[in-house]
């Protein structure tokens, strides 16, 4: 039985943060990979959409350069034959602040012959601004507007 | 037909009722003790506090219902193994007050116990969602440059 793409993406994508070891990852991205993080780009460069493998590295080595993924749980995880959806509590630091930032994080990846062609990722922003910011944001009371 | 297939054609079910405001067919989707967790901020969005029990997400879908005319879907993604199925879904809801269109994507987890879905986790880009809900760019609020009792 052979391990599913997802299992060594993940490997290499942590290893990739943690130790800037670029290689393992770069092998493993298909040249045609699309790619979003969705959240406010203004704030954090990092998210957004990329196509590409070389933009989705680069997109790689800012994570790098921003945070350190301290632990990751998987909360929930599903695998398909080509494609993989987990949700996942990331315990992270931020390097520029040392400030703990803990975040849920939902992945849905699709693989073509052990390649990473697509992956979305969602994150509950306003929480990770709210962390970033190591304050909350205060909103108006809206009891009937959405 | 594999359990997978079964559990991923229950939840286009479910969206499908949903999309239908049938929330009586789509809460018999749901055993009793469905339990439901969102993440987004209650000063805005206070109806969406986790429930648990189908009262609770009755009262919930109702709030959205007395809130948006209509909800549409799209699935680009939807992947399945054993009890559990996530979808990656695309959600447009049209505003009664003034018919302007909030779309969201959201990442909705399911969990199924006896054919009938028994939990529900979902990730949603909940800043986007604010500023869409609230209509207005929330980054002044953060800067306290637009804290003007909005």
């Amino acid at each position: 039985m052979t391990e599913h793409s997802l299992w060594r993406f993940s490997r290499a994508l942590h290893r990739a943060i943690n130790d800037r070891h670029f290689e393992d990852i770069e092998a493993l991205i298909d040249e045609d990979v699309e790619w979003a993080l969705y959240g406010p780009i203004d704030m954090f460069p990092f998210l957004g959409a990329r196509q590409g493998k070389d933009a989705v590295l680069d997109v790689i080595r800012q994570l790098a350069d921003n945070f350190q993924v301290r632990r990751f749980d998987r909360e929930s995880i599903m695998l398909g034959v080509d494609s993989a959806a987990s949700m996942l509590r990331y315990s992270l630091t931020a390097l520029d602040s040392n400030k703990p930032i803990s975040l849920r994080v939902a992945q849905f990846a699709q693989f073509r012959a052990g390649k990473l062609i697509s992956m979305r990722v969602l994150i509950d922003t306003f929480d990770l601004i709210e962390q970033a910011l190591g304050r909350a944001i205060h909103l108006p009371k809206m009891t009937s507007v959405g | 037909m594999t359990v997978e297939k079964l559990n991923r054609q229950r939840v286009l079910h479910l969206l499908d009722t949903i999309a239908a405001d049938d929330l009586e067919a789509a809460l018999s989707c749901c055993t009793d003790d469905i339990d439901f967790l969102t993440h987004a901020p209650i000063d805005v969005l206070p109806h969406m506090g986790p429930c648990h029990g189908k009262q609770e997400l009755r009262e919930f879908w109702r709030t959205v219902q007395a809130r948006y005319s209509e909800t549409r879907y799209q699935v680009p993604q939807i992947v399945a193994e054993g009890d559990t199925v996530a979808a990656y879904l695309r959600v447009f809801f049209k505003k009664r007050s003034n018919e302007r269109i909030i779309q969201v994507d959201m990442a909705v987890f399911y969990t199924f116990r006896g054919g009938q879905v028994a939990q529900i986790r979902e990730i949603i880009d909940s800043y986007d969602l604010v500023q869409q809900v609230l209509e207005r760019e929330i980054g002044p609020l953060i800067t306290g440059a637009g804290a003007d009792g909005v």
